[in-house]
């Protein structure tokens, strides 16, 4: 299920001041954590469209004949993909710029 | 609160749900208005779908709790001719009342139409809410 609480800060703890001790074990760390939860985000949104797909299937070949299951299962794939390419774009553009920066 | 992203879609799905059995059940009504054999030697009686929540939670959705039968009189018609009808003439009709079934119907369709409403403003507003993201 994809939270869209607005505070990121408890939806990924790992985004905290760093400690100058052991940065860059710190900074591998939270690194990990985040592309985990990315990775979680992603397979919830593969399920949703797995789920949509599977229900279209069904549809076509008549062994479902409720045509608001299908509505609800694609409209739910649709929005939890247009999240996730929202936050892909975002993730792109900050790249972008942090490789755009001169040094 | 904690804040379900599906649950409006949801909701929105089970009312869409909801008044298409609705409109079957009216359907076999105006099909079955002229039915003066259902198959036990008595006219056809007028069905009414009956709404209840899904759940015991306050927010929730609607789902059809049961088709109950319409008890009201049998119309009665002279139609010597029927083969239904008795000593007098008269042939027992179904209850069903084609302009109520007429009214319906239009019920039906409007909540129908109000329920994708409710499902698409909602896809536009979580739309609105990703567009910050841009």
């Amino acid at each position: 299920m994809i939270n869209l609480n607005p505070n990121i800060a408890s939806l990924n703890p790992t985004i905290q001041p760093q400690k100058t001790s052991g940065v860059s074990d710190d900074n591998t760390a939270a690194f990990k954590k985040t592309v985990d939860t990315i990775k979680q985000q992603i397979s919830g949104v593969d399920q949703l469209q797995k789920d949509a797909d599977q229900s279209i299937a069904d549809l076509l070949t008549g062994k479902n004949e409720d045509i608001t299951s299908v509505v609800s299962a694609v409209a739910k794939a649709d929005m939890s993909f247009k999240l996730l390419v929202g936050v892909r774009n975002k993730l792109i553009e900050a790249y972008k710029q942090t490789m755009q920066m001169g040094v | 609160m904690k804040v379900d992203t599906f649950g409006p879609i949801d909701i929105a799905v089970s009312g869409m749900r909801a008044h298409q059995k609705s409109m079957e059940v009216i359907s076999s009504n105006v099909a079955n208005a002229r039915t003066a054999d259902a198959g036990n030697g008595r006219p056809y009686r007028r069905l009414e779908a009956s709404f209840t929540t899904q759940s015991d939670d306050p927010v929730t959705g609607v789902a059809i709790q049961k088709i109950v039968m319409d008890n009201s009189d049998f119309q009665q018609i002279l139609d010597p001719g029927h083969p239904q009808a008795n000593e007098s003439g008269y042939v027992l009709m179904p209850n069903v009342n084609l302009p109520i079934e007429m009214m319906n119907l239009t019920i039906a369709a409007r909540a129908y139409q109000a329920n994708v409403a409710v499902l698409k403003r909602y896809q536009s507003m979580v739309e609105t809410t990703l567009e910050l993201l841009r």
